[in-house]
C-alpha cells in the first residue's frame, strides 16, 4: 500500500445516514482518525444524531452521549468531571455540535465550558444553517444566503444579517487551543486534531462542512468547494495556541470570491454588487488575520 | 378505519402521495389523516409516510405499525427495507415494479398487487429515468386495488394540489388505475381492530449497540463509481475524501469500492488526480 498521509484507523462505521457527499460526515471520520479510540463524543440535536444514532444503531466505534440541543458545553464538562473521578486520564472528551447548536442554542453552555477551563475539545461543524430540519437560517448562515427562512423573492434578498464570528467569541475566552479546519485539506485537518488532542485545557475546533442539499451544489463537489472556500479567503485556515495566531495555509494571492459564490445555488441571486460587497469583507478580514499573525509573531514569549 | 403505509426514497414523492390520498379521501367525504415519519429525510434515503382513512374523525396520533395496505414506490427497497413488517393478515402489498403480482413476496394471506408506475410516469414525462416521479401512477393503482378512494376524487385532488404538471399526473393516475395487476382485484379490507401490540426488540436497554454497518446504503445510489486500475497511481485521494468510508484497499494496495455502502456521491471520481474513476448510471 502506498504511504498514507493521514491515520489509517477508521472509527466511524459505514452505513450511516448522512446525505451523499456530506461534509459533516467526512469531518467526523477525519476527526476520529486523529483522536483515536479512547474518545467519548457528546452529540446534541444536529444532523449527526440522525446520521449516527437511529436506535438501535450507532455509527461510531467510540462512545456517544446524546444530549439536548443547548447542552453540549455542559455535557462535556460533566463527562470530564466523571472521567476525573474514575481516574480515566487518557480519554478525549469531545463535544460535536452543529453551527445552530453552537452559535445560537448552545452558546451559553459553550461559554461556560470555556470559562470553567474544562479540559475538553468542543467541535463546531459548520454547515451554515439548520440543515437537519430542512435548511433554516442560523447565526452562522452568511449574509445574503438563501435558506427556507431567508427566501429570495421581491424585496427579500436572502439572509439580511452577516455570519456570526464564532472564532472571535471563542478567542475572547482565551482557550488553550482554537483552530479552523477544512476536510478539503485532510493533512492540515489531521495535524490540528492531533495537536488539540495533546493539549490540556479548553480547546475549540471550527470545522467547515459543505452541505450539498442545503447549499445547492452537486454532491461530487464537496471537496472542490471546500478548497475554494479556503483559497478565496472565505474560510481561512489558522490556529491559535496560547493566544498566538498562525495562518496554516497561505496561497500567493486569494482567488476571487466569485468562484466560491457562483458554485452554489444559495447565492445564485447575487448581483455583481453583492459579490463586490462579499469580496471587500473577505479581503478586510484576511488582512486583519495577517496583521494579527504578524503582531503575535513579534510579541515576546 | 383503513391504515396505509408508504415506503419510498427521498425525492420520489412518497410524502406527497400520502397527502394526496388523504385529500382525495376528504373529497370523497371521508375523514382522513396523513403525516410522514420524522426520520432520515435525505435525498435517496428510505422514507416512510402514513395515511389513515375513516368515516369518522381519526383520533389516533401514532405511526402505523400494523398497516392494512403497504405501498412501495421503489422496488429497490424490497431488498433493503422490511416493508411488510407488521402488515395485517388479509392486507395488501402494492409495489411499483414491472414484475407480475405473483412474483412479489409477502406474508401468507397478504394480497399482492403490482403496477409499472415507473414506465407510466416516464410515458407522461414525469421525472427523469434516474428519478421518475411515480407517486400519482401508484395512487391510481391503489385506488383500483383497494377502493379506498374513487378515481374521480383522486383526479380532483391531483389537479388541486400537485404543484407541477397536474394534467400529466392525472393521466398517470388513470393509467395506474387501469393497468394495476393484482391476484384478485376488488374491495379489500374487512377493517380489523386497531391497537395490536407493537413488537419491540427485547433485552436491550436504551443503549444503541448495533453497528450502522448492518445497514446497507447501496440503494441510495443512482450512479456507481468504477475504478480503472490500469491508470491508478495509488495516491489514496479517493479513500481520503470518502464521507462514507466506502473505499478499501485490495492486497496489492489498489482501492476498491465497498458497494454495499457507497451512496454514489461522486467525490472520488471528482478528486482522483489521474481521473481513473468513472461514474456509471445504475438502476435499482
Amino acid at each position: 500500500m502506498a504511504k498514507l498521509t493521514i491515520p489509517s484507523q477508521e472509527l466511524m462505521y459505514s452505513g450511516h445516514a448522512a446525505c451523499p457527499g456530506c461534509g459533516g460526515a467526512l469531518a467526523m471520520r477525519l476527526l476520529l482518525k486523529g483522536l483515536g479510540p479512547r474518545t467519548i463524543v457528546s452529540l446534541p440535536a444536529c444532523c449527526w444524531t440522525v446520521i449516527g444514532t437511529p436506535y438501535p444503531t450507532t455509527a461510531l466505534r467510540v462512545g456517544i452521549l446524546d444530549n439536548p440541543f443547548e447542552a453540549t458545553g455542559a455535557s462535556i464538562s460533566g463527562l470530564r468531571a466523571a472521567a476525573d473521578v474514575l481516574g480515566m486520564k487518557d480519554v478525549n472528551i469531545v463535544g460535536f455540535a452543529g453551527d445552530g447548536g453552537t452559535a445560537d442554542i448552545g452558546l451559553q453552555a459553550l461559554s461556560g465550558m470555556l470559562e470553567r477551563r474544562t479540559n475538553a475539545i468542543y467541535v463546531m461543524y459548520d454547515n451554515e444553517a439548520y440543515m437537519n430540519t430542512g435548511i433554516q437560517r442560523s447565526g452562522e448562515t452568511p449574509w445574503g444566503a438563501w435558506t427556507t427562512t431567508t427566501p429570495v423573492s421581491g424585496d427579500l434578498h436572502g439572509k439580511p444579517e452577516p455570519k456570526k464570528d464564532m472564532m472571535g467569541i471563542v478567542l475572547a475566552h482565551r482557550p488553550a487551543y482554537a483552530a479552523t479546519l477544512n476536510p478539503a485539506y485532510p493533512e492540515d485537518f489531521d495535524r490540528k486534531v492531533e495537536r488539540a488532542r495533546d493539549i490540556v485545557g479548553p480547546r475549540f475546533l471550527h470545522i467547515f462542512a459543505p452541505c450539498p442539499p442545503g447549499w445547492k451544489f452537486d454532491s461530487s463537489e464537496t471537496i472542490a468547494l471546500g478548497r475554494l472556500a479556503t483559497d478565496t479567503g472565505v474560510f481561512p485556515l489558522y490556529e491559535v495556541v496560547d493566544g498566538r495566531l498562525a495562518i496554516t495555509r497561505k496561497t500567493g494571492a486569494l482567488k476571487p470570491v466569485e468562484e466560491y459564490l457562483h458554485a452554489q445555488g444559495r447565492f445564485h441571486h447575487f448581483t455583481p454588487e453583492d459579490v463586490a460587497k462579499i469580496q471587500a469583507q473577505v479581503r478586510e478580514s484576511w488582512d486583519r488575520l495577517v496583521q494579527r499573525e504578524r503582531e503575535d509573531l513579534s510579541r515576546p514569549h | 378505519m383503513i391504515e396505509i403505509r408508504f415506503h419510498g426514497r427521498g425525492g420520489q414523492g412518497a410524502v406527497l402521495a400520502s397527502e394526496l390520498l388523504a385529500q382525495a379521501a376528504f373529497l370523497d367525504g371521508k375523514s382522513p389523516q396523513s403525516f410522514p415519519f420524522f426520520g432520515v429525510e435525505r435525498r435517496g434515503a428510505p422514507v416512510t409516510a402514513y395515511t389513515r382513512i375513516d368515516d369518522r374523525p381519526v383520533r389516533l396520533r401514532t405511526s402505523i405499525p400494523n398497516p392494512d395496505v403497504v405501498v412501495v414506490l421503489d422496488p429497490g427497497l424490497l431488498g433493503t427495507t422490511r416493508v411488510t413488517d407488521g402488515i395485517r393478515p388479509h392486507g395488501l402489498l402494492l409495489v411499483n415494479t414491472p414484475k407480475s403480482s405473483e412474483e412479489l413476496e409477502a406474508p401468507d394471506g397478504v394480497r399482492r398487487a403490482a403496477v409499472d408506475a415507473t414506465k407510466i410516469a416516464l410515458s407522461h414525462g414525469l421525472g427523469t429515468p434516474m428519478m421518475p416521479i411515480v407517486n400519482t401512477a401508484v395512487l391510481g393503482a391503489l385506488a383500483r386495488a383497494t377502493g379506498v378512494v374513487s378515481l374521480e376524487a383522486l383526479s380532483r385532488a391531483i389537479e388541486q394540489f400537485v404543484p407541477r404538471s397536474p394534467v400529466e399526473n392525472r393521466l398517470a393516475a388513470r393509467d395506474g388505475y387501469t393497468t394495476v395487476r393484482t391476484v384478485e382485484v376488488g374491495a379489500l379490507l374487512s377493517p380489523l381492530p386497531v391497537g395490536a401490540p407493537v413488537p419491540r426488540p427485547s433485552g436491550e436497554g436504551p443503549i444503541a449497540v448495533v453497528p450502522s454497518e448492518t445497514i446497507h446504503t447501496a440503494a441510495w445510489r443512482t450512479f456507481t463509481p468504477k475504478i480503472h486500475l490500469e491508470r491508478c497511481t495509488k495516491c489514496n485521494f479517493c479513500w481520503k475524501f470518502c464521507p462514507d468510508d466506502a473505499i478499501e484497499f485490495d492486497p496489492q494496495g489498489f482501492p476498491r469500492i465497498r458497494l454495499a455502502y457507497c451512496k454514489g456521491c461522486g467525490i472520488c471520481a471528482a478528486e482522483c488526480p489521474p481521473k481513473t474513476i468513472e461514474m456509471l448510471e445504475t438502476l435499482a
